[in-house]
């Protein structure tokens, strides 16, 4: 592919929107094409600025009250809950690991444009696709338990590695059970967590050959979430909605020591 | 199409009341008023929960965002008629947009409030591709579904909003250079 046709890829490549096999062109040609990769900075700059200045407005405290109550006057079964206004307030600190987040990524991907952008996608993709194969397949665990202390010795012997396994029952993610993956080359434990009717796929495997990126993304109506602690790394993937997986995610950093 | 029969999750409850944050912000960019947003806002969780009934799951916020963006539209459409002329063009010539050249020296000088004043210029088919992709993050697809409108015309929209922005920031810029002086 010449510039031009390059130029045309360059915003979809940089949303992460592109097939793998348009985005492996790209990157190729990027490698090569001073002029090419010059634009890709601008973009970077460009998306740097929209995601610290534009501020994600969130709605008042009163407004929650204010359409639970006009939805209550429509007959709607509408709790008058506290534990949802504690959602609310957790949740603006959840958009500063948000943004964190998405800063990490921003700079992660300014800076390691090339193999590792490869590898993430990749990564993404195999997870992704290890979710979708695990509940077509019907094969979602090979030990089913609510229980952690079942769940992590039936991982002892057949992983060269204890992964840590936490219930967060108490939080809404209860633990339903575990079964062996392979991700990004290695062995890795699948932890299988519910959110009422939906499965949550948690991938864990050693840092110690390389750390996963910090990711945040959507891929083909999945989200997934991927972190590191230094020791393990951590792959969260599922249908639930982007916020509850965080959620999730940032659950079982606190739950893992 | 009742939503409280019992063991049928989700009710309208959980699909749709954690997204009151994603309906206020967008309805927040668009009309750009925080009463009139909060009006809008409440409207589309009564519409919705009118509608819950033809909801078939999947992604709950793009469909509740969907019913939230016209309710601002309409809104739009009344209020400020001259505001709202549909974008036709990118309809049209949806596939040979031209990205343009990034200013990267203007991205890295420009200043938050440059920005959302530069974003505020823009008209609101515009806007709406930028709040949704930029500030909530979806992806084209989900945006897609949102505006109804085709992925490329995703595409193209979001390119022609984004190179819009850097004209009305670079203009911005001139000006405060202009008066600076």
């Amino acid at each position: 592919m010449d510039c031009n046709e390059i130029r045309r890829l360059l915003e979809a490549a940089t949303d992460g929107e592109l097939d793998v096999a348009h985005q492996l062109a790209v990157e190729e040609h990027l490698g090569r094409c001073p002029l090419c990769a010059r634009a890709v900075e601008g973009i970077h700059a460009r998306r740097t600025a929209l995601q610290t200045a534009l501020p994600r407005f969130t709605a008042p405290p009163a407004l929650a009250e204010k359409v639970r109550s006009a939805l209550r006057n429509e007959g709607a079964p509408v709790r008058t809950s506290a534990s949802q206004s504690k959602r609310a307030d957790v949740f603006p600190l959840w958009r500063v690991t948000g943004l964190a987040a998405s800063l990490a990524m921003a700079l992660f991907v300014g800076y390691t444009w090339g193999g590792s952008r490869v590898r993430t996608q990749a990564l993404v993709d195999e997870a992704v696709s290890d979710h979708v194969r695990s509940l077509q397949a019907n094969h979602l665990m090979d030990v089913a338990s609510t229980d952690q202390h079942t769940v992590k010795p039936w991982f002892a012997g057949k992983l060269a590695f204890s992964p840590p396994v936490t219930d967060l029952a108490g939080v809404g993610f209860p633990l339903v059970g575990g079964r062996l993956e392979r991700v990004a080359g290695q062995d890795a434990a699948a932890l299988v967590y519910r959110r009422r009717q939906h499965a949550i796929n948690l991938f864990i495997w050693p840092a110690r050959r390389e750390a996963a990126p910090p990711v945040t993304r959507e891929r083909d109506g999945y989200n997934v979430v991927s972190w590191t602690d230094g020791s393990f790394n951590f792959l969260a993937v599922s249908e639930i909605p982007a916020v509850e997986l965080a959620d999730f995610a940032e659950e079982i950093r606190q739950a893992t020591p | 199409m009742e939503a409280s029969v019992p063991n049928e999750p989700p009710s309208f409850e959980q699909a749709m009341l954690p997204h009151l944050d994603a309906a206020y912000n967008l309805a927040r960019w668009l009309l750009r008023h925080e009463q009139d947003a909060e009006d809008a806002v409440q409207e589309a969780f009564l519409r919705a929960y009118r509608a819950f009934g033809r909801f078939r799951g999947g992604d709950g916020r793009a469909w509740l965002l969907t019913i939230v963006r016209n309710v601002c539209f309409t809104q739009l459409r009344r209020n400020h008629p001259s505001v709202v002329r549909e974008v036709f063009e990118d309809d049209l010539h949806g596939s040979t947009f031209d990205p343009g050249e990034v200013n990267a020296l203007v991205w890295r000088e420009t200043k938050a409030a440059q920005l959302q004043l530069a974003l505020d210029k823009l008209a609101p088919e515009f806007r709406e591709v930028i709040v949704l992709h930029e500030i909530e993050g979806l992806a084209y697809r989900e945006i897609a579904l949102v505006s109804d409108i085709p992925i490329g015309t995703v595409m193209s929209r979001l390119a022609r909003a984004r190179r819009k922005l850097q004209t009305e920031l670079q203009a911005l810029a001139r000006k405060e250079t202009t008066h600076g002086l």
